[in-house]
């Protein structure tokens, strides 16, 4: 395979946690892809979608083409740039690719969407809080909210269900489709290690970046990660990839998954925005509360005229002398 | 239908018979329906031949909004109404005739891989060069969807039906594709199926299955139905295998059954009338 030779693009994806290179699984599609075909990628992993050059995320940048960002675009185009998992792929397994991919995303997508945005529990636990702990302000107040209702249309809009409510009906339908995919899914793996033999493809990177958050974001509310866990095969095809293409990331993991023992670490992980927060939020009550002292005559500076002290310095001189007077008399 | 409700019908359903007087519904054959309707009601159609049950076809202007879940087509079978491929399948096999039952695990899962790809890039594509393709929106699909309504019903609910079908291209991102590349992905999908389908008579070699009959009703209906430009027709028409695979279906199950309904049926939406 030759490989072009060009200033290696640049990958922006949503930040890891937990063992996960991210949490996002569009990017952990992106990002497996990438490290299965070899393609050298600058990859950013930021917190804010806005600063990504599409808006959003996952996004590559590339010198030529400008900014791509669905991961379908992203892998086509490093396909093109001769970084291809799927060389050695027959023309058979080639449509099982397509094929399975389809079912991915119309069987397990919409569940994952559900079970991470819609199902009340979760969403506000786990994800609305991650992400609002990491995007930065003021982004972390509006953008988790607008992300919640785009899950909630789409599942909507894909459903033809207008009247999608989080609850029971809706759960089951969803959650009753994927777990028959995740079966599927697991009696085409086999004992293989990756879908089509010993190498992977772009079928493992879809798979594995749908199925990865699941296993290891832990959700308070979740039958499907229950079904994903009684699929063996799965649950170490999963592990397997993050452990042979994700090691550094894996390493990272213990270090946050365990914040008691080392809170201090995390602490110093995130201590610039920690420290300039806590000062900020200092300064700005001690702001409001000399302010309102100001606004309401608590306290008051009056300005004096070199004319008026030397007159107050006087009056109490007086005063006493009239006291005198008076004791006098 | 939630769990519970299910099994109940498919209790209901595995105790009574096939009855004589089964209907399928779908919107009126020659100035209303749509390609991607008439894809999905030929697929059923040939499901239902293949399991050899009868049913009889009855064309009803409301029939979207007869049906449960507002897609058609829909059964009625009994006192139960059962709509779409999907569920069909299952109310049949409760009734205990199934096509898929040979199948071993890893077939049936690129059974089911397969069918998502049909719905995921074939219907999708139908629908938007129905309703997302400015020209044939104009031309085509809004007189035909609205021709049983008088004005100002019929715009109406046009533009309601376009909107709708736009908003739903955006949520799955194929707002943003041209018509080129959507001519591409079809392409790409003819492809796959192509080379699954290979010499084999049928996908999974000797007996038709679902799969069979959901790629011929799509592949049939976009063979023969007349667009603004033929350049979906001449997509599918590149492999030569998937055009014999329906002439194969249309020769076994259509032809020795009435052949009106199936060339009548055609021959509206388009100037030609069989494949032949």
């Amino acid at each position: 395979m030759r490989k072009k030779m060009s200033a290696p693009s640049e990958l922006y994806c949503w930040k890891g946690e937990r063992g996960l290179p991210s949490v996002d699984p569009d990017c952990l599609t992106v990002l497996a892809y990438a490290k299965f075909a070899g393609a050298p990628l600058k990859v950013h992993k930021i917190a804010n979608p806005w600063r990504s050059p599409t808006g959003s995320l996952p996004a590559l940048k590339t010198s030529e083409d400008g900014s791509l960002s669905q991961p379908h675009k992203i892998i086509i185009h490093l396909r093109k740039q001769k970084y291809n998992a799927d060389y050695d792929l027959s023309a058979k397994e080639g449509a099982d690719t397509l094929a399975f991919i389809s079912l991915l995303e119309e069987k397990l997508l919409p569940a994952l969407i559900y079970a991470f945005w819609v199902d009340s529990k979760n969403y506000v636990e786990v994800t609305r809080r991650w992400y609002a702990e990491n995007i930065p302000f003021p982004l972390n107040f509006y953008l988790p909210t607008r992300m919640h209702s785009h899950a909630l249309d789409r599942l909507r809009l894909v459903r033809g269900d207008s009247g999608l409510e989080p609850g029971d009906e809706a759960e089951k339908e969803l959650y009753r489709d994927a777990y028959e995919c995740m079966t599927l899914l697991s009696q085409r793996l086999g004992t293989q290690k990756f879908f089509f033999g010993d190498f992977p493809s772009s079928l493992d990177a879809y798979v594995f970046g749908q199925l990865a958050p699941l296993l290891k974001v832990k959700l308070p509310n979740c039958k499907l990660q229950q079904h994903l866990k009684s699929l063996d095969n799965l649950c170490h095809y999963c592990s397997h990839i993050l452990d042979l293409y994700f090691q550094n990331e894996a390493s990272d993991g213990p270090a946050r998954k365990a914040p008691t023992p080392r809170e201090d670490g995390s602490d110093f992980d995130n201590e610039p925005h920690k420290r300039r927060n806590q000062f900020l939020s200092v300064l700005v009550a001690l702001g409001a509360m000399v302010g309102y002292a100001f606004l309401t005559g608590i306290v008051s500076i009056q300005r004096s005229d070199p004319h008026n002290a030397l007159h107050g310095r006087r009056a109490p001189q007086l005063a006493g002398d009239e006291v005198d007077d008076e004791d006098g008399e | 239908m939630s769990l519970a409700a299910e099994a109940f019908v498919s209790q209901i359903a595995a105790a009574e018979p096939w009855p004589e007087n089964a209907a399928l519904y779908q919107p009126l054959k020659d100035d209303q329906i749509l390609l991607s309707d008439h894809a999905s009601s030929l697929a059923v159609q040939a499901y239902l031949r293949m399991c050899n049950l009868p049913v009889q076809v009855a064309c009803r202007a409301n029939a979207e909004y007869m049906s449960p879940s507002g897609k058609v087509p829909f059964i009625h079978i009994g006192n139960q109404v059962v709509s779409e491929l999907g569920p069909i399948v299952q109310f049949i096999k409760a009734k205990g005739h199934s096509l898929s039952d040979g199948l071993g695990e890893v077939q049936k899962a690129e059974m089911k891989a397969y069918m998502e790809l049909v719905n995921n890039m074939l219907l999708t594509a139908e629908l938007y060069i129905q309703w997302c393709d400015e020209n044939t929106a104009k031309e085509i699909t809004r007189p035909r969807f609205s021709s049983p309504y008088t004005w100002p019903l019929n715009h109406v609910l046009a533009y309601q039906k376009q909107w709708e079908v736009r908003r739903k291209m955006k949520a799955i991102g194929w707002a943003g594709k041209t018509l080129d590349q959507v001519y591409e992905d079809v392409s790409q999908c003819c492809q796959a199926l192509s080379q699954r389908l290979g010499t084999q008579p049928y996908f999974f070699n000797k007996q038709p299955t679902e799969l069979d009959a959901l790629v011929f009703g799509h592949l049939f209906t976009i063979l023969t139905t007349q667009l603004t430009s033929d350049e979906l027709g001449e997509k599918v028409k590149n492999y030569s295998n998937l055009l014999s695979f329906c002439r194969r279906i249309e020769q076994n199950y259509f032809e020795d059954h009435d052949k009106d309904s199936i060339t009548s049926s055609t021959s509206h939406l388009s100037k030609g009338s069989s494949l032949m």
